[in-house]
């Protein structure tokens, strides 16, 4: 499903450079549940950015289902992401002036779905992640891990094969993670292809297998 | 996929309703002043050149006078006079005159019934009312077989007719000037008149076929002629051509300026044009500017929105927009704001003007507004242009950027 060879990332920081990531192989089935793991600028998010196609790598080669990433074009990589990846940021990033509902809908705006479609399946996440009652509510109305619910509902608009989930509940106090972390297994079960960067080894538990980050390299 | 657009859209407005109120009152408050702006100046502009061609249009009149130079073998003071049919035989003498007419002005008694009035009765012939725009309310003005047979008909002024007739018709009246009788063929519409010579404005007269006038009070000399050049721009050597021919028939020197006495009102109106032309300028100049500060107020909006819009562009961008639909809902944005802001503010502008044009105080001074269309579609198109400008630059920048980074903000 997702195959990295040698992916290097190096950030210019006006005449220095820094190398975020220093020749990273990782090969990830379809259906399997991953954890990264590694300390605090050790690489994780560029890696997810890049396997979310929200960033491209400096070299080395990404395929995604079977296709090169690295060569694609800017609406390419945005059609990517809106078909084939559903991404869980730890701060959410959701429209906060839009309802529950309305950024459920969001990826569906850009993709051609009727009005009916959409509606249906907003409906059906709304449920799925159990928030119906409150469709209507902004996201600053909503606790934190209402949010990060709302968010998975969206990721998951447009039934996306893989779900990346970058420190999904880092922000989130534990009984809320473990929520969120029920509805992670619920979608992996499904079938789903399921990456999660984490700190939390107890989170991490919850996965088949877990990659660690060190500068930038995979160790073990 | 245009209705989801559209979802986006209206969304997207709705939602941030302070945005949306700014951008619209900068482009409603520069549309308005433009419309109004332009109407009123171009409403004082009619205005006056409606009572600039009050008196008449195009037009030269001439006072034969006293000769202030000797002149073959007279002294100075010798009087310079002409007969009506020596002026309507000028324009086959001299080449360059349109239309030529005799004046013969004397304060007379006249009355209708219980009224008499001692005012101005003007003898002249038809060509008079084209150059004087003496035009008839009802009836006629005086017509050339009046003026071959010399009939007693008489074409008064809107005032003379109200103090003689006090609102009941006049066409076809008698009344009699210096006791004679005399019918009324016509009166005259009313007009806004700047200026005047010899004797009332013309609200106040009564206009007579000259032969009539000759022959009632025993008058062969005009008080003066008046007439109307071909070339409007060109008067200076016909009145030079003018006089020198008067000078040899009628024995006064040709740079005896006095001796004939001329008013050449084309000039002033020359004068008048092109005042009026840096008028417009001088509008069209004041209007770009408050164009440009109504512009620069929505250029300022609109980046001011991208800017705080990066992360929502960022986050649309992360769940799969393309770049051309972000630019495209920031230009739509814009352009139906501009559009809609822009019809407000004719709106307003119509509602000003039309409620200005009710006053009469305001409509003596500077006439009757109109929003002129042309005006009003070239400033929303200004407005567009310079919206979707600025709006379109910095949506680029953002949707240029990588989504991480927009959502970095
Ligand atoms: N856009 C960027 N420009 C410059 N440097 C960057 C950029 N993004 C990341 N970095 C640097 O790259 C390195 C790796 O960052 P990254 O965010 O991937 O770390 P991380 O493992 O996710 O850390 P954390 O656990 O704190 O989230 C860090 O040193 C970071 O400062
Ligand atoms: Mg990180």
């Amino acid at each position: 499903m997702i195959t990295c060879r040698a992916i290097t990332k190096v950030f210019a920081m006006g005449t220095a450079k820094l190398e975020a990531l220093r020749g990273v192989d990782i090969a990830i089935e379809a259906g399997e549940f991953i954890s990264i793991m590694g300390p605090s600028g050790s690489g994780k998010s560029t890696l997810m950015n890049i396997i979310g196609c929200l960033d491209t790598p400096t070299a080395g080669t990404y395929l995604l289902d079977g296709r090169e990433v690295a060569g694609m074009t800017f609406d390419q990589l945005a059609e990517a992401r809106n078909r084939k990846i559903g991404f869980v940021f730890q701060n959410f990033n959701l429209l906060p002036y839009a309802s529950a509902y309305e950024n459920i809908e969001l990826p569906m705006l850009f993709n051609g779905k009727s009005a009916r479609q959409r509606r249906q399946r907003v409906e059906e996440l709304l449920a799925q992640v159990g928030l119906a009652d409150w469709r209507r509510h902004r996201p600053s109305e909503l606790s934190g891990g209402q949010q990060q619910r709302i968010a998975i509902a969206r990721a998951l608009a447009n039934d996306p094969p893989v779900i990346l989930a970058d420190e999904p509940t880092g922000n989130l106090d534990s009984a809320s993670g473990e929520e969120i972390m029920a509805l992670f297994n619920g979608l992996w079960r499904q079938g789903r292809t399921l990456v999660m960067v984490t700190h939390d080894p107890k989170i991490a538990a919850h996965s088949q297998r877990t990659v660690k980050l060190l500068d930038g390299r995979v160790v073990a | 996929m245009i209705a989801a657009f559209l979802v986006n859209f209206l969304r997207d407005l709705r939602r941030q309703p302070l945005r949306t109120v700014l951008t619209l009152s900068g482009v409603v408050w520069g549309t308005f002043s433009v419309a109004v702006l332009i109407a009123f100046g171009a409403s004082v502009h009619r205005m006056q050149i409606k009572r600039a061609h009050g008196m008449g249009q195009n037009l030269v009149i001439a006072w034969p006078s006293r000769t202030t130079m000797p002149y073959g073998g007279f002294l100075k003071g010798h009087v310079v006079r002409l007969s009506a049919e020596d002026v309507e035989a000028l324009p086959s003498r001299v080449s360059g005159i349109r239309r030529i007419s005799p004046e013969f002005i004397l304060p007379r008694r006249i009355r209708f019934g219980r009224q008499e009035l001692n005012n101005s009765v003007r003898g002249v012939n038809p060509a008079f009312a084209v150059m004087r725009n003496t035009i008839p309310q009802t009836g006629r003005f005086i017509d050339p077989s009046d003026l071959e047979r010399r009939r007693r008909v008489c074409f008064i002024g809107n005032t003379l007719a109200q103090d003689l007739f006090r609102g009941d018709t006049a066409v076809g009246r008698d009344i009699f000037i210096e006791g004679v009788p005399f019918i009324v063929v016509g009166v005259m519409k009313e007009k806004q008149q700047n200026s005047n010579y010899s004797g009332q404005r013309d609200e106040h007269c009564a206009f007579i076929p000259w032969t009539t006038f000759s022959a009632l009070y025993g008058e062969k000399y005009v008080s003066n002629f008046l007439f109307q050049p071909e070339d409007p721009a060109g008067s200076k050597p016909l009145i030079r051509d003018l006089r020198r021919l008067l000078g040899r028939r009628l024995g006064f020197d040709p740079r005896d300026e006095d001796a004939l006495f001329i008013w050449d009102v084309t000039e002033l109106e020359q004068k008048f044009i092109a005042f009026f032309a840096a008028f417009t300028i001088f509008l069209g100049v004041i209007g770009s500017f408050t164009l440009l500060v109504g512009g620069v107020g929505v250029a300022s909006i609109m980046l001011v929105v991208v800017e705080e819009r990066t992360r929502e562009i960022g986050v649309k961008l992360a769940v799969g927009a393309k770049r051309r639909t972000i630019l495209r809902q920031f230009f739509a944005e814009a352009q139906a704001l501009i559009l809609f802001g822009g019809g407000i503010g004719f709106l307003l502008a119509s509602l000003a003007v039309a409620a200005t044009s009710r006053i009469k105080a305001v409509t003596d001074s500077v006439g009757t507004p109109v929003i002129d269309p042309v005006v009003s579609v070239s400033t929303v198109a200004v407005l567009l242009l310079i919206g979707t400008v600025s709006g379109l630059m910095p949506a680029r920048r953002a949707a240029a950027v990588d989504p991480i980074q927009a959502l970095r903000k």
